[in-house]
């Protein structure tokens, strides 16, 4: 055979066609009887459900977690997990809490430094010496 | 619900049989086989929170049931009866991803070696790929297919570790790239069936083929000159020609050559390298890959041609012979 065929593997690109939402489940934990967990409490009567209606996507679990403070835990589709301690936040705050899992892609915090990253050869190519007009060796 | 199922059996087995009376219908329930008996505990979709989230996060139409979703989860070696496997649905599906990736890289690339063209169907739908897909979907596995596992985690018997997985269809087990590859398919069956087949052609665009693939990363080529000098005289095309274009330390350690290859006074391809010949074969691979990757401007596919019939922009003659 003159040509063979190098086995690949096509890579996701999310966005690119379909999104998919990053987080996969988000866990809110509370204290009955705690202090601290007094805006949580509220926030699961009252704000929880809106939430919960507004993002299908997220599998939701309500668990207790007594004499302990209260959190929220997301879990992301890359297998990491992203732990918020929520204690004596009202119950806003902890929806500001929410939407900053529900939003967040599970990645390490990163600093970059560029402003775009592709996995596109540049259009422009890499330098050449040997081509264009001014080359003389 | 159960006396519904019931009476509807009734009905139907009535119509066919007109001679017998409802009531013996009624108390030969095993002759219709319609009736599915009920779902095993361990799988009631109604009782998980993973398949909601799952059916949104596809963003599945309201149509698709559920229950499809959580069939489509569940492998042939969780369970012995076919109606309650992803059997026939991953089955549906495998022949829908096959047909829309094929037609889609023979159409964009209608040039391609028949090899590549496999390889790059494989990229795309082969259980690699699929397994990737399943996990960017958020699909998890149930440790084993066990009574009280949740509907929504993909349920399998594990191959044992260690084994080698060519075994695991003769043991009754599944790798875990298998299983959840099986389970992609049985998804985009299932919106195939409930959604109709411009959903799971939109489905399948959206989520296989917008994936990234390099298509020129995957030619082999054994005897690049010979090969395009072979194309050279079957096209009619002048023999072709290596001319240096640059070159660098030619007495050094570390020369480079700049080569390209003519066709008479039209280059096909330059390519650079460390050698005089590694920039000469340099140049007839990138000469090659210019001719098998060609791609037309426009793109008319077979499924989405109308009444009038499909039309191909290009018909290639086929790859080369060395």
């Amino acid at each position: 055979m003159p040509v063979n065929a190098i086995r690949l593997v096509s890579k996701s690109q999310n966005g690119v066609g379909a999104f998919v939402l990053q987080c996969k489940r988000l866990e809110f934990n509370y204290c009955d009887w705690a202090g601290s967990s007094k805006g949580m409490n509220s926030f699961l009567k009252n704000v929880l459900p809106k939430f919960a209606k507004e993002n299908p996507q997220i599998e939701i679990t309500v668990a207790p977690r007594p004499h302990r403070h209260p959190i929220i835990r997301g879990e992301y589709i890359n297998g990491r997990e992203k732990v918020i301690c929520v204690a004596n936040l009202e119950h806003n705050q902890i929806l500001q809490k929410a939407d900053l899992l529900r939003n967040s892609s599970g990645l390490k915090l990163k600093r970059f430094n560029k402003p775009v990253k592709s996995e596109n050869q540049s259009v422009r190519g890499i330098y050449s010496p040997f081509h264009g007009a001014n080359w003389q060796i | 619900m159960k006396t519904l199922r019931l009476a509807s059996a009734v009905r139907g087995f009535s119509r066919r049989n007109t001679r017998f009376n409802s009531t013996i219908a009624v108390t030969s329930e095993p002759l219709a086989p319609t009736i599915l008996s009920t779902i095993p505990p361990s799988r009631n979709p109604a009782a998980s929170a993973k398949l909601p989230a799952l059916h949104a996060r596809l963003a599945l139409h309201p149509s698709y049931p559920i229950q499809t979703l959580a069939r489509a989860l569940v492998d042939p070696t969780a369970d012995k009866d076919a109606r309650f496997t992803n059997q026939n649905l991953s089955t549906l599906g495998n022949t829908l991803t096959g047909y829309y990736a094929s037609e889609f890289l023979l159409v964009t690339y209608p040039r391609l070696p028949t090899d590549v063209l496999y390889a790059a169907v494989g990229a795309f739908v082969g259980n690699k790929a699929l397994a990737a897909l399943g996990r960017e979907w958020g699909i998890e596995t149930a440790f084993s297919p066990a009574a009280d596992v949740d509907a929504g985690l993909l349920q399998y018997k594990h191959l044992k570790p260690g084994m080698d997985p060519k075994l695991a269809n003769r043991v009754g087990a599944a790798t875990q790239e298998h299983a959840m590859a099986e389970a992609v398919r049985a998804i985009i069956a299932g919106v195939h069936v409930h959604e109709g087949q411009k959903a799971a052609k939109q489905f399948i665009r959206q989520h296989i083929l917008s994936r990234k693939l390099e298509v020129e990363k995957m030619f082999d080529f054994s005897q690049p000159t010979r090969e395009l000098s072979r194309l050279c005289a079957r096209e009619g095309f002048e023999a072709p020609v290596a001319r240096m274009h640059a070159e660098t330390g030619r007495r050094s350690h570390h020369p480079v050559f700049v080569v390209g290859v003519y066709s008479g006074k039209k280059l096909m391809g330059e390519g650079h390298g460390g050698s005089l010949d590694e920039a000469r074969i340099r140049a007839a691979v990138n000469a090659l890959k210019g001719w098998y990757l060609y791609s037309p401007l426009e793109k008319e596919l077979p499924s989405s041609a109308g009444k009038k019939g499909f039309k191909a922009q290009f018909i290639d003659v086929g790859e080369v012979i060395v």
